[in-house]
């Protein structure tokens, strides 16, 4: 069961329009690195988790993961409603909003959308833990070529936060890894 | 290994929230204050790492609703990241009680707040009318404060 929380995990006011980095930066909500994948990977995880140590923490991250999402979406939502569709056409954003209009669509930077490929659930924890130390490393480099493309304080701000957040997560994972090892898995 | 902890050297200043005594804070040896935990988006001590000549950015509250929000958010921020320790380590009887501590004076904040701002989970929805509803949403940038 989820309750909703009515504010954002951390706060994020965008004041200057950047369709470009938009453009670039929904990749971290439907992209194969991505927040989204993020969350439903360890949500369905966590049913085969051994003991209350794996539920519980994979339980932990994957609402967490949700609460990015809905960061990265507010972050599309701040840099892109402004924009006129002359704006948005020279960005090269005119197929998307043939599609979506100025919805948030979760699909990586080149348009592909979200699919549930870009995630594994084996049923074995050892191969599951490797893979979402992967993941975490994976949206770390992502958020680092994301920083390298924006000057713009307000998003480096949330930007470095959700990169820190990757840095936890690993670490977390890895110890949960490290301690099934050492019980045998 | 990439991440195994190092220890690095801040050159940053401490949290400020104007008006606040927010700095004078339990702390315990594995774990930042709650503020300087929210900044770095990382509450351990000592596993902070850093991207090129990045740090992290000051959070500042511009008037008493932004203030109790980001102190609202800060804790949050903090119970969330012991409780990803805590799972791992639920045996570790300080840091639950540091944990504790945060999570109680969370829910003092938050009823407090609930009462001059409107509810920020359903349930605390009181007074005339369904005020859940009510903008701003968090994804929203006005109408409302910057931090909801």
């Amino acid at each position: 069961m989820f309750k909703y929380v009515k504010h954002l995990n951390y706060p994020i006011n965008i004041k200057k329009k950047d369709l470009k980095m938009a453009k670039c930066l929904i990749t971290q909500f439907g992209g194969s690195n991505g927040e989204l994948a993020a969350s439903l990977r360890y949500f369905s995880q966590k049913f085969s988790m051994p003991d209350e140590k794996g539920k519980a923490l994979l339980n932990d991250i994957a609402t967490e993961e949700l609460g990015h999402c809905e960061m990265i979406c507010t972050m599309v939502r701040e840099l892109t409603k402004d924009a006129t569709v002359e704006e948005l056409k020279a960005a090269g954003l005119e197929n998307i909003y043939a599609e979506h209009g100025k919805g948030i669509y979760p699909t990586d930077a080149s348009g592909v959308p979200f699919t549930a490929t870009y995630f594994a659930v084996t049923g074995d924890v050892i191969a599951d833990l490797y893979e979402d130390m992967a993941a975490e490393q994976k949206a770390r480099a992502v958020y680092e070529n994301l920083i390298d493309l924006t000057n713009d304080e307000d998003v480096l701000g949330v930007l470095l936060f959700l990169r820190q957040r990757e840095v936890v997560h690993f670490n977390r994972f890895k110890e949960l890894k490290d301690y099934y090892k050492k019980k045998g898995y | 290994m990439l991440f195994d902890n190092t220890d690095f050297n801040f050159d940053i200043g401490f949290f400020k929230i104007p008006g606040s005594d927010f700095n004078v804070e339990t702390r315990t040896d594995k774990f930042l204050t709650p503020e300087e935990g929210f900044m770095r988006g990382n509450l351990e001590k000592g596993s902070f790492i850093p991207y090129k000549k990045y740090t992290y950015f000051e959070l500042k509250a511009e008037n008493e609703q932004e203030r109790m929000l980001l102190r609202l958010m800060a804790l949050s921020f903090a119970i969330n990241d012991l409780n990803l320790y805590l799972d791992l380590h639920p045996e570790d009887m300080e840091n639950f009680q540091l944990f504790k501590k945060y999570a109680n004076e969370l829910n003092d904040l938050e009823l407090d707040y609930v009462k001059k701002y409107g509810p920020i989970v359903v349930n605390e929805t009181d007074g005339e009318m369904f005020n859940w509803v009510k903008n701003p949403w968090p994804w929203d940038d006005k109408g409302g404060s910057m931090y909801v």
